[in-house]
């Protein structure tokens, strides 16, 4: 894994727009993200449990394609080598006791 | 946990076309939809649609959706909206909100047609309220009803962005720019081209830097970029606006088909993850079907045809059908297909530089870079003569796949010979000046000139699709492609009528040198 290495090696180096929101939902910084991936958060999985990138109100649908250019370009590495994070029910947002209110006969 | 032969996830043309061919064939059928009116896109698309008799062209997207729902309601489909789909389960088990419970559903097939998703980008100041997506303009104002702002600022130069720009229009509002941060305009000319002739400065290669504004947006900046879209300092340009509306594509909304288990794969020319289909829309988990914008993002015309094609391949793998039939439909459906999918703007050629048009016509560059086909240019594709009697003046300078301006000639007067094929004239001049090749080209680029009206004037009929209408006396000006002042005008007629299915006539009478220039009219008032 010459890209984990190579990150791993390489400072952090903040930038002006850090402070730019990428999820909304969550509020998590452009500065987060970057830095998450220098705390050796390589995977968009890993990103969304570690900072809740993409686990908001939209389930990532906003911002997941920015997430995960932001990461590959941290990286180094194309956007296609990134895999997307597993796709979860319930795909949309649904109050808990909507869901503790399943109607299974009928 | 109720049983469906077919369960259909997304009302959108995909779903009810697929919905429609199962229920044809006997399948019990449902379809669920999230949003509370059926029809997906199709609802909120008030523009004539391109393409051929075949695609529905020349009708408004909102109609299409309206036919198909009553086809479907005709065939007995159950249509169940407020529905949001949130889980798909191996053996085809389909786990659906519906008001405030949650409901299993057993579809012995299951076709996914759940449409895309707005595409964002980030900038300082992205995350204000006004800053919204070109979709969700395009749902306030033609389902809601409600304008999204009074100026906007437009990020995005393929079709959405250029056909949401003109609703803005439509709707009041004044688009004080369309930016995009590739060189060329993406969407159809000829949609750029009805934005351009208004006014709307077109900034290619330019992209946002920030937004402002305390409780909303009150101002934007972009800046011209490079090749490697690094910002070029002292480009800047400030607007002040209270809606930034992005743009920037669309992606497929699979989750439910990588829930479900079906392979998937990311292909950027498709706007990223897409179930892996066969001819039939068929996915890698048995039973399951995808079709529409879910399985890459194209047109509601393409959209339809894979529905219908889903729809029939599900009642297949039921035993509704057999498979000759299935073939059959198959054949005739991709031959619509590959029709659509032809000329500059076909899927394969997305991207590439086209310098040259079929016909061997070097293309407009100032169409790509400022959004209109400059006097100069258009000079390659047609003329308007001095002379008197009607002439149609037709300013469709890429192959796209479209001609309803054919079919509806009562005279034949215009010939389109392959489907993408430039309109022509046919050498002898029978135009009676009716106006309904005006009226019915989806991209408003047919004109009517009469070259010689006496007194040296000459009259140019557009078509007009604001309110309100000017009167038979206004008096104005007449802009030109590029949105420019050409010379002062008088409303000669204003044409109401069914046949022109709201795209009205306007005809201008302006001094005659002028007929090749003025495409557009902006009133001052009755004289
Ligand atoms: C501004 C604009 C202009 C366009 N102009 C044209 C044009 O001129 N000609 C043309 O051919 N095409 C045009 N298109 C493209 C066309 O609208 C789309 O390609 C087409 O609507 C795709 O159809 P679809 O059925 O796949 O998806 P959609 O129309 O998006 O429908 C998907 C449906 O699925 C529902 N859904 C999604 N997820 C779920 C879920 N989990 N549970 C329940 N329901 C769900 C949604 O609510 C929606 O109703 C335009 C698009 C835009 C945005």
């Amino acid at each position: 894994m010459g890209a984990v290495e190579r990150i791993l090696e390489r400072e952090f180096v903040p930038a002006d727009d850090d402070g730019v929101v990428v999820c909304r939902c969550e509020e998590i910084t452009k500065g987060e993200i970057r830095r998450a991936v220098h705390d050796g958060i390589f995977t968009m999985t890993e990103m969304r449990r570690y900072l809740r990138a993409g686990m908001g109100l939209c389930q990532g649908q906003t911002c997941a394609k920015n997430v995960k250019a932001l990461m590959a370009r941290e990286l180094g590495v194309p956007p296609l080598e990134l895999e997307h994070a597993t796709a979860r029910s319930p795909m949309r947002p649904v109050e808990m006791y909507v869901l503790a209110n399943e109607e299974v006969a009928d | 946990m109720k049983r469906y032969d077919l369960i259909v996830v997304g009302a959108g043309p995909a779903g009810l076309s697929a919905a429609i061919e199962g229920a044809k064939r006997g399948l019990k059928t449902v379809i669920f939809d999230e949003n509370e009116k059926p029809g997906g896109q199709l609802f909120k698309q008030i523009h004539k649609f391109f393409g051929s008799k075949e695609h529905r062209a020349k009708i408004r997207g909102f109609k299409i959706g309206e036919e198909l729902l009553a086809e479907a309601a005709g065939l007995g489909v159950e249509v169940v909206l407020n529905a949001a789909v949130i889980g798909l389960y191996q053996e085809k088990e389909v786990v659906v909100r519906i008001g405030e419970a949650v409901r299993h559903y057993k579809g012995d097939a299951v076709i996914v047609a759940t449409g895309a998703t707005e595409n964002a980008v980030y900038f300082e100041g992205w995350d204000l309220p006004g800053v919204i997506g070109a979709g969700a303009a395009q749902t306030m104002m033609n389902l809601h009803g409600v304008r999204p702002g009074e100026k906007v600022l437009m990020l995005g130069a393929g079709n959405v962005g250029l056909v949401v720009s003109f609703q803005l229009l439509q709707a009041g509002c004044e688009v004080v720019a369309v930016a995009d941060a590739a060189s060329a305009v993406g969407g159809y000319g000829v949609h750029a081209a009805k934005v351009a002739r208004t006014g709307v400065s077109f900034y290619l290669s330019h992209t946002i830097i920030k937004a402002e504004g305390g409780d909303r947006v009150n101002a934007v900046t972009i800046a011209e970029v490079d090749e490697r879209f690094q910002f070029i300092p002292g480009t800047e340009k400030r607007f002040e606006v209270d809606t930034v509306c992005l743009a920037v594509g669309l992606s497929p909304m699979c989750q439910l088909l990588k829930m479900a288990g079906c392979r998937v794969l990311e292909i950027p020319a498709k706007g990223g993850q897409v179930p892996l289909v066969g001819t039939r829309g068929e996915t890698s988990a048995d039973g399951i079907f995808a079709a529409g914008d879910v399985s890459g993002i194209e047109e509601a015309s393409s959209a339809m045809i894979e529905g219908r094609i889903a729809g029939i391949a599900a009642a297949e793998y039921l035993g509704y059908a057999v498979n000759a039939e299935l073939e059959a439909a198959i054949a005739e459906n991709e031959a619509a297909l590959s029709e659509l999918r032809q000329g500059m703007f076909a899927p394969g050629r997305r991207g590439d530089m086209v310098e040259f048009t079929d016909e061997g016509i070097h293309v407009s560059v100032s169409l790509l870079k400022k959004g209109y086909v400059n006097d100069e240019e258009i000079a390659r594709f047609t003329s308007a003569s001095e002379t008197p009697g009607f002439r149609p003046i037709i300013e469709c300078t890429q192959n796209i796949p479209c001609n309803p301006c054919r079919d509806v000639c009562p005279r034949n007067c215009i010939k389109v010979e392959s489907i993408t094929a430039l309109p022509r004239l046919n050498e002898y001049n029978a135009c009676s000046g009716c106006g309904l090749c005006v009226a019915s080209c989806p991209g408003q680029a047919i004109f009517l000139v009469n070259g010689d009206v006496g007194g040296g004037f000459a009259n140019v009929t557009l078509p007009y699709e604001f309110l309100p209408l000017p009167k038979e006396g206004d008096r104005g000006v007449a802009l030109g492609r590029d949105g420019q002042v050409v010379c002062e005008a008088w409303v000669s007629k204003a044409q109401i009528s069914s046949a022109f299915d709201k795209t009205n006539l306007l005809t201008i009478k302006v001094p005659a040198e002028m007929a090749g220039k003025a495409r557009f009219f902006k009133s001052k008032g009755a004289v």
